[in-house]
């Protein structure tokens, strides 16, 4: 499948700083998570990748053209929601949008068309007449998410997407990044801080730290894998005899607090055999899932290797 | 007895005419207590409340049977981290942590040792001779909470104190807190994410638009939510014998097949007898079970079910 | 029957060309100015000058030809000159300062004030463009202002006196075009450069006259104390006035410049230093405009 973004040994300095070394990668995922901590450059790659920084060696393509030499063409191909707030107050929301969507090529008509399309489709379309500087923040991260699809784009850009939106709105934000996601026709980038919204939303992911690529994998296939570990959580029955009983059958475990058991079972063994232990001995299982090696896994481990090299 | 408990009684605050928290009762006892609920709700506005930064129009609290209005005691026992920045210019983290520790009247040499200590909780020691302004957003978040615990206090009110910390902070800073709760500690946080709020609290208060809508632990809240059976989600080979095993029972109130054949979703009035009953049916019928999930056993669906939607987008 | 569902969908449709996409701005500027009556009323009064300028034209051409007071008296009535050209242009353009006063601190400041630029940035759309756009908000009314009713007087006159005069007095029009024009540039650019910078905006409409005004005052106290000219350089309107003595008559100085813009004979500095110093304060107005109009802030 052609790229989406091939990072072509990428590399931006501040001054003499170094901030991304010379990363090399190519994602072609329909939604790609980007994932690191705090200064390993996740921001300035997405900066460099809008053309905000020039790259001090190395380049990227997107959708195949250079970021160097084809910059303009590249923006046009691509819509950014930055993290920070970004409005204009005294506008109202959808003159905005129509005013963006105008500067990225669409003529005043589509750009209005599409500007109210974007507001219901992201659901603020009770509030796309009043100005934006009276938006409350859910409302703002939605004007942000509106401006960004409203002129079209191939190619999204998700900086924290859910910050600070309260349960409710977050929920929403997901489900719009999970339907966008599906359509197959926009592809994603999200960066975020949280490894759940990574994990449900994304089907690459890249993990940076000081400046390299510290891990790339790809979650489909890790979720594919991996049939023998289990997490259960068991309520009743004496303390320590569940668990004893199902050590005794030869499964390795490890327990967390409230009656939560992660274990590994051994080749041969199956599930019924639990329930049949369970059964005997009058406990509930009530939950039971086989744990992938989930992504929080993945990040520790990248973030353990030494330099953070791949 | 009071000493180890936060009490509200019949507390309300108001802003002019506008709500902030109206006749709200509480008893907080140790251990880690989150406070969950939309923008607007309150939270805030209780945790100024119990800081003694704001007064109550009508009510009382006590913070381990101290008033808040007693700062000079208060203060000795209490730390608070708020949700926005607020530095004076120029300060570095070192002297941030130190000097507001010079104030509880600690000798110099004390005051150091604390406050390595306390950067060297948070990881902080490389940069603590840095300007706080050139922190990152995570490193800022770190000297806060570092600095709200610097004088061990036996109360710890934190605002959104992960927001901004990426993965790996997030996970140390959450060891800190079941740290500090198994010490006896009252550690108050509020959050929006809702599946961390279920992997560390004990106990949860739910608030929506100046009220408290619940509290307790977790189960023990879901289970009081009586109009609403517990819903529990199956995947096996054959939902639809499943289905009909349970149909038997008069606890179970609904049972929906999912579209791909393979699961099932099924609510019930007693959860106890379901598991149990799970049991045997897995054995009679040799059922091939892939995954068994509570569908609302967490704060996200005790949310749902009890604030909805919110007051707003 | 079919249901239709409120969904994305992707965009096929025309581009407009790239090279025209600055016009938005201007475009949305003028709409919403359009809503300020104040404005739109000052405005139109700032008219009122060239419209007087074109009777008294009217008046004299139509005085000598009914020979009420002969061509002599007519002349004396009122001279078409260097003096009267150099004059509207001053008095337009002090009033030409006094709108981009109110309207240039609004330019540019919304869009700094909660981090709009970066949504500007991330379009096909260059920093160049964006300026551009904004200039062109103020060049557009202060042009109508100045030159374009300038021009509109050389031709009444011209009409009037046929085109042997406006062969000889050719200067009168480029003066008139050009002296606007470097005072179009000057003060859009400072407008902007303050807008970018200053968020309240009384204060940046305050300190565009500081430049003018408070600057002048320090310059001629430098003159006094120092008893020298070089205190000239900061007085704006000093410099622009010998630029635009240059510009209509060239190096025989018969003008004290244009009312506002005084530029005596007698302690003048050397031209070029007059053009270096304009060139400067525009230099220093782009300076400040590139480090604030950027996608994203570079902390070091």
């Amino acid at each position: 499948m052609d790229p989406v973004i091939e990072l072509d040994g990428l590399e931006v300095r501040f001054g003499n700083r170094p901030i991304l070394n010379k990363l090399k990668a190519s994602l072609t995922g329909r939604s790609i998570g980007l994932l690191g901590p705090n200064g390993a450059g996740k921001s300035t790659l997405i900066n460099a990748l809008l053309g905000f920084h020039k790259p001090s060696a190395g380049t990227a393509r997107i959708f195949g053209r250079d970021i160097r030499t084809h910059a303009r063409e590249v923006r046009s191909l691509i819509g950014y929601m930055p993290e920070n707030d970004a409005f204009i107050a005294s506008m109202s929301g959808v003159r905005s949008v129509r005013l963006m969507a105008e500067l990225a090529g669409l003529p005043p008509e589509h750009a209005l068309e599409r500007a109210h399309e974007a507001f219901f489709y992201v659901g603020l379309g009770e509030v796309r007449y009043r100005p934006v500087g009276t938006y409350s923040l859910g409302m703002k991260q939605m004007a942000k998410l509106a401006q960004a699809i409203a002129h079209g784009p191939k190619l999204l850009f998700l900086d924290e997407p859910t910050n600070g939106l309260d349960p409710p709105a977050r929920t929403r934000m997901i489900q719009l990044i999970q339907e966008i996601r599906n359509r197959g026709d926009l592809h994603l980038i999200l960066s975020s801080h949280l490894l759940r919204d990574v994990e449900e939303c994304c089907d690459q992911v890249l993990i940076l730290k000081d400046g390299n690529v510290a891990a790339f994998c790809n979650l489909e296939e890790e979720r594919r894998a991996n049939k023998r570990f289990l997490e259960i959580e068991t309520r009743g029955g004496v303390n320590g005899d569940f668990l004893g009983a199902i050590e005794q059958l030869g499964c390795e475990t490890a327990t967390g607090g409230q009656g939560r058991i992660k274990l590994i079972l051994p080749d041969g063994l199956e599930v019924r055999q639990l329930y049949e232990i369970a059964a005997r001995q009058d406990v509930q299982i009530r939950r039971l899932s086989h744990k992938r090696d989930s992504l929080e896994d993945i990040f520790l481990k990248a973030m353990e290797s030494a330099d953070g090299r791949l | 007895m009071s000493d180890n408990l936060i009490t509200f009684t019949n507390v309300s605050r108001f802003y002019g005419e506008v709500l902030g928290i109206n006749n709200v009762s509480l008893s907080v006892p140790p251990g880690i207590t989150s406070l969950v609920g939309p923008n607007g709700s309150g939270k805030t506005t209780l945790m100024n409340l119990m800081t003694g930064l704001i007064h109550p129009t009508e009510g009382e609290i006590r913070v381990l049977g101290i008033p808040p209005d007693h700062p000079e005691r208060l203060c000795r026992v209490l730390g608070y981290c708020a949700q926005f920045d607020a530095f004076p210019k120029g300060i570095t983290g070192y002297q941030f942590i130190y000097s507001f520790l010079r104030m509880y009247g600690k000798s110099d040499a004390e005051c150091d040792q604390r406050t390595r200590a306390s950067l060297e909780m948070v990881g902080l020691t490389q940069a603590a001779d840095r300007p706080v302004a050139a922190y990152s957003k995570g490193m800022r978040q770190r000297v806060k909470l570092a600095q709200a615990t610097a004088h061990n206090p036996r109360v710890v009110v934190l605002d959104e104190p992960l927001n901004g910390l990426d993965p790996l902070a997030r996970s140390e800073a959450i060891a800190i807190f079941r740290q500090w709760g198994g010490e006896g500690r009252h550690v108050l946080v509020s959050s929006h994410i809702l599946h961390e709020v279920d992997q560390i609290s004990d106990q949860v208060i739910l608030l929506s638009q100046g009220y408290v809508v619940a509290e307790g632990q977790i189960q023990g809240v879901r289970s009081e939510v009586k109009e609403q059976p517990m819903q529990i989600q199956v995947r096996c080979d054959k939902p639809s014998l499943l289905a009909a095993r349970l149909f038997q029972q008069d606890h179970v109130v609904e049972a929906k097949l999912s579209p791909d054949g393979k699961g099932l979703l099924l609510r019930t009035r007693d959860a106890d007898s379901f598991y149990l009953l799970l049991n045997r049916v897995i054995l009679d019928s040799a059922l091939e079970v892939e995954s068994v999930a509570p569908a609302d056993d967490d704060v996200n669906s005790v949310y749902h079910y009890l604030i909805g939607e919110g007051s707003s987008v | 029957m079919a249901v239709y569902k409120k969904t994305y969908r992707p965009y096929e449709g025309a581009l407009t060309p790239s090279w025209s996409r600055f016009v938005v701005i201007p475009r949305y500027a003028f709409e919403d100015l359009h809503k300020s009556r104040f404005l739109t009323i000052f405005y139109i009064a700032s008219f009122l000058y060239p419209l007087i300028s074109a009777l008294l034209i009217y008046v004299q051409h139509n005085a000598s030809a009914l020979g009420i007071v002969g061509a002599r008296g007519a002349n004396q009535l009122i001279d078409v000159n260097v003096v009267f050209f150099l004059n509207f242009l001053g008095w337009q353009s002090m009033l030409g300062l006094f709108l981009a006063s109110f309207i240039g601190p609004g330019q540019i400041s919304p869009d700094v004030a909660n981090n709009a630029l970066s949504l500007y940035m991330a379009r096909p759309f260059s920093r160049l463009e964006y300026v551009l756009g904004k200039m062109s908000v103020l060049a557009v009314l202060l042009s109508l202002m100045t030159w374009v009713p300038g021009l509109l007087l050389f031709g009444l006159k011209g009409y009037f006196a046929g085109s042997q005069w406006m062969s000889d007095h050719w200067q009168y029009a480029s003066g008139v075009f050009l002296g606007a024009w470097i005072w179009i540039l000057i003060v859009s650019l400072l407008a902007l450069a303050l807008s970018a910078w200053v968020k309240w905006k009384p204060a940046a409409g305050g300190l565009m006259f500081g430049v003018f005004f408070v600057a002048a005052a320090f310059g001629a106290i430098i003159n006094a104390v120092q008893r020298t000219n070089w205190g000239s350089l900061f007085n704006v309107g000093y410099l622009v006035g010998s630029v635009w003595v240059q510009l209509f008559e060239g190096s025989n100085q018969t003008s004290t410049g244009a009312v506002f813009f005084r530029s005596p004979a007698d302690n003048a500095l050397p031209l070029w230093c007059s053009w270096f110093g304009l060139a400067a304060l525009c230099g220093v107005c782009l300076y400040m405009l590139a480090r604030k109009i950027r996608g994203a802030e570079v902390v070091r």
